[in-house]
């Protein structure tokens, strides 16, 4: 087991209420949850590994892959989603050739969706890092892209 | 205990009494009140997924599902309202909006169910690609019930690909309508957690983490999920297409010494599954991959014997059975005892080892009737079947507050040892594992020790010493384990009962004389309950009928004094003229020999060539019994026609007898080699209380063995390889295969991770 997460599970009792908790943790800490950390927070809190990661995948927050080095986060908001979210969520996905949730082979980005961002005024928006852009089409988008290395 | 008092409720206008602490819906079964119900089911706890179950109750709000409410005084139900009706007709149509339907509403429907049993219903554009339609739907049960005949709601295919790599049984999520039977029963019940909701809304799906298979995810292959999953989404991969079965026949698995009971289902004289008993005492109902799976595939094998046949140097001859009785016994007659050898298998039923023995002793004049398990076992055997002798009983494991497992895993089996195990954990009992890597119990124990084979005698001879002196007194312990030693001896010492579980692992280990002996001290001077958890099915039967050489029937059994084994010594380095085999399928025990006769269900793993092979019938092909670990007798019920030509091995006997005039042997059937049982083995027959075992004076352990084959500490013999009378069933059933090689890569990726 990785030194940090011996020290990160250390911190918590070995109940299974504290599940969430650490996974929280290890999110914190790494960006993402290994199958590493799944194996050793299995050990400690002695609840399956494919129990660990039914609970975790129920929640958002949790991913379980290591991030890219950027993040393109697709908004799927009632706004966005009337606009055209979903079809940009979709059109990602094949260009990128990984799923929502994924991060490309070459580590470059991170494909997530997120609820609402708040400005549904711009709709269709879609962030990168934490650049926001707004009234996206497929075309704009995969020319952006090409700016993030 | 207190007689609960019964509780006053009514229930669609009928005042009713019911139990305390149950739920509406159990309430209204007992009473014979029919409220539709799919997710919920008997042993799982209650979950409120499918929301069928909905009744109205005065005083409480909206439409409460009755598997999840407690039932309470005075409650007033009504389960049958036209509001009830249309909100469960509307509740199913939802449900059956993301399941293929169209089996459901066809207008052939009626005719279809009563003269057509075609495998699939309908087009496999519908998304009924996999479905078995083996009558055990729950669903078409249901739609029935809740009186829905159409749907107006589009069907959404989900269009998931069909999982069929794993072994034994396969998943179509698309028929999947997520009432989670499967990971209740995974979880709850087996305590083995492969299964669990992911995602979560549209997108939920069933299955292990990261895609993995259920191979990869630490599958028990023990099929529960199977049996409780309402649609057609999972199945077992060997029978799925066989339709419903014509009959149930219940018997005892002989596969290992647990003795689970089993539900053999029947069909054109062929077992197609089999399925657990939740009934029974002994298992529970919580039977391993092997039943649930291993049976059919090994008793329908394309390899089975069929007909007796010799060797000719041309080549195998088919024989008539009076041509082999003929051929056994000119070869058998005139030799000299010594020159025969009579091996048999311990997984033989009692009845056939009682004839086996008879047979050897009063028609061959010989003593030498023996088992590869006694050389398996070699010198270390007399201390072994002492402890076998005084195993305790599975339920034990129930009321333990301490348990030591050593050398033990149940993914595979003696599941219903390993889930009592666990389930002790689970409650607060201490359990402490002690194996070579991980064992599917790590995940519940208090400590797992991992430490090669050939150190856990030290570390048990260690924790007995350090439990004996309750920690007073210097004791030598290795220093990386005196603080755990020091801490888990306290909890064992404070617990009023603990055990100690003796692994395949353990007893094929190159310690294991030592190991055994620790156990003799812990049971003997701490009051520990022992459990040996070995291969050998009727061993207990082997010893009772006295098919054991220097033992005669009832010699075993308990009637006042401990007895000595005075092994006769046998010499396998020595050529023999003649060696019959009797359920064994391993060459490598047997000594050289002029004949060999081989009697069995399937052809040997072996590069010798039996001369005549006389076809054996299988344990579910004639009755018997057979005796578990815990000493009880169980039934072995024909469910079959024995194949082809092949007969009951107790048959073969007689009428080799017959032939070579020695009288004794006449019986006409099973029921008559019982009678002659209850004269010579008293008491054996009793009823449901074990069998109990003399003492064997374990001192006077003697070198009896000579000239075996040099065994290689660890893996020899039955220990890794679960066979039935002597052939692997990795090497007749697909899945075991796979179940095999997986174990073999991980075991070696293991090892190469240390
Ligand atoms: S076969 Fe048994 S262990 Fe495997 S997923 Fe099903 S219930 Fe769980
Ligand atoms: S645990 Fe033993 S007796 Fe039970 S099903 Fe498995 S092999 Fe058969
Ligand atoms: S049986 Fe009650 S909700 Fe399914």
């Amino acid at each position: 087991m990785p030194e940090p997460i011996r020290t990160i599970l250390a911190k918590h009792s070995r109940e299974p209420d504290e599940l969430i908790p650490v996974l929280q943790d290890v999110q914190k800490e790494y960006g993402y949850i290994s199958a590493e950390s799944v194996r050793g927070i299995s050990k400690y809190l002695r609840i399956s590994e494919n129990t660990i990661y039914g609970v975790s995948s129920f929640y958002a927050q949790f991913r379980f892959t290591e991030p890219g080095r950027h993040s393109v986060k697709v908004c799927l908001g009632t706004a966005c989603h009337v606009r055209g979210g979903a079809t940009l969520l979709e059109m990602l996905e094949r260009g990128l050739g990984i799923h929502c949730g994924e991060t490309t082979e070459d580590k470059r980005f991170g494909l997530d969706r997120v609820a609402c961002l708040g400005c549904c005024a711009l709709s269709p928006v879609v962030q990168i890092d934490k650049e926001i852009y707004s009234r996206v089409t497929v075309n704009k988008l995969t020319e952006q892209l090409k700016e993030y290395e | 205990m207190t007689r609960e008092k019964k509780l006053k409720v009514t229930i669609d206008s009928r005042e009713l009494e019911v139990r305390p602490n149950t739920t509406i819906l159990q309430a209204a079964r007992e009473s014979d009140v029919y409220i539709p119900s799919l997710c919920t089911l008997e042993h799982l706890p209650s979950y409120g997924a499918c929301r069928l179950c909905i009744v109205e109750v005065d005083g409480l709000r909206g439409y409460p599902t009755s598997c999840t409410t407690p039932i309470e005084e005075g409650m007033v139900i009504r389960t049958d309202t036209t509001e009830l009706r249309s909100l469960r007709q509307e509740i199913l149509k939802l449900l059956l909006s993301e399941h293929p339907a169209s089996c459901l509403f066809c207008e052939e429907h009626d005719e279809c169910k009563e003269f057509q049993g075609t495998i699939r219903k309908v087009g496999v554009t519908t998304g009924c690609r996999y479905c078995p339609n083996d009558a055990r739907c729950e669903l078409q049960e249901i739609t029935e019930k809740v009186g829905l005949t159409e749907t107006s709601y589009p069907v959404y295919y989900r269009g998931f690909s069909v999982e069929k790599y794993d072994p034994f049984y396969d998943r179509d999520y698309n028929l999947c309508i997520l009432c989670g039977r499967c990971v209740r029963v995974c979880n709850s019940v087996r305590l083995n957690g492969t299964l669990s909701f992911k995602q979560r809304g549209k997108l939920t799906t069933i299955g292990p983490a990261f895609d993995r298979t259920h191979l990869e995810a630490g599958c028990e292959f023990c099929g529960a999920c199977v049996s409780v999953c309402p649609t057609g989404a999972l199945s077992a991969k060997v029978s799925k297409w066989y339709g419903k079965p014509d009959t149930q026949v219940t018997t005892t698995c002989v596969y290992c010494p647990v003795g689970c009971r089993l539900e053999l289902q029947v069909k054109n004289n062929e077992v197609i599954d089999v399925l657990p008993n939740y009934d029974s005492p002994i298992d529970r109902g919580l039977i391993c991959v092997k039943g649930r799976f291993a049976i059919p595939e090994y008793v329908l094998s394309p390899e089975r014997l069929g007909t007796p046949s010799r060797l000719t140097p041309v080549g195998y001859e088919v024989i008539s059975w009076d041509q082999a009785i003929d051929e056994a016994a000119k070869r058998l007659r005139g030799t000299k005892p010594e020159d025969k050898l009579v091996m048999v298998s311990p997984q033989l039923s009692n009845e056939d080892l009682f004839v086996a023995q008879q047979f050897t002793r009063e028609v061959l004049g010989s003593d030498a009737v023996i088992s590869s398990m006694m050389i398996d076992l070699g010198d270390d055997l007399v201390p072994f079947l002492e402890l076998v002798t005084s195993s305790s009983t599975f339920d034990t494991i129930e009321d333990a507050r301490g348990v030591l497992a050593v050398g033990f895993d149940s993914t595979y089996g003696y599941s219903p040892v390993g889930i009592r195990i666990k389930k002790a954990g689970r409650e607060g009992a201490l359990l402490v594992t002690l194996g070579a890597c991980d064992s599917n119990l790590d995940m519940l124990s208090e400590t797992a020790f991992q430490m090669e084979p050939p150190q856990w005698a030290e570390f048990l001879g260690s924790l007995v010493d350090y439990l004996a002196r309750g920690g007073k007194g210097k004791v030598k312990i290795r220093k990386e384990w005196t603080s755990d030693i020091e801490r888990i001896s306290r909890i064992f010492s404070d617990s009023s009962t603990n055990i100690l579980v003796i692994g395949q692992e353990a007893i094929f280990s190159s310690g294991r004389r030592e190991i055994f002996e620790k156990a003799r001290t812990l049971r003997d001077k701490l009051g520990w309950k022992i459990i040996v958890a070995h291969p050998y099915t009727n061993l207990l039967g082997m010893l009772a009928m006295g098919a054991f050489p220097g033992a005669k029937p009832g010699e075993f059994l308990k009637n006042g004094d401990a007895v000595t084994v005075d092994l006769p010594v046998i010499d396998l380095a020595k050529r023999k003229k003649v060696v019959y085999l009797i359920g064994e399928g391993r060459f490598d025990t047997i000594p050289d020999c002029d004949y060999l006769i081989y009697q069995n269900g399937l052809p040997p793993v072996a590069s010798r060539q039996p001369d005549l092979i006389l076809p054996a019938s299988l344990f579910t092909e004639s009755s018997g019994t057979t005796t578990n670990g815990e000493g009880r007798v169980l039934k072995i019920e024909k469910a079959t026609e024995p194949f082809m030509d092949a007969k009951p091995d107790w048959w073969i006997f007689n009428r080799i007898a017959e032939k070579l005039n020695k009288g004794k042997l006449k019986y006409k059937d099973v029921a008559a080699v019982q009678a002659a049982i209850k004269k010579q083995v008293k008491g054996f027959y009793g009823g449901r209380k074990p069998v109990e075992f003399a003492r064997i004076n374990a001192e006077r352990a003697t070198k009896w063995l000579r000239g075996a084959p040099k065994q290689e500490g660890q893996s020899s013999g039955a220990g890794n390889n679960p066979s039935y009378r002597g052939i692997p069933l990795a090497r007749v059933v697909a899945g075991m295969k796979a179940i095999d090689e997986w174990v073999n890569t991980s075991l070696l990726s293991d090892k190469e991770a240390q």
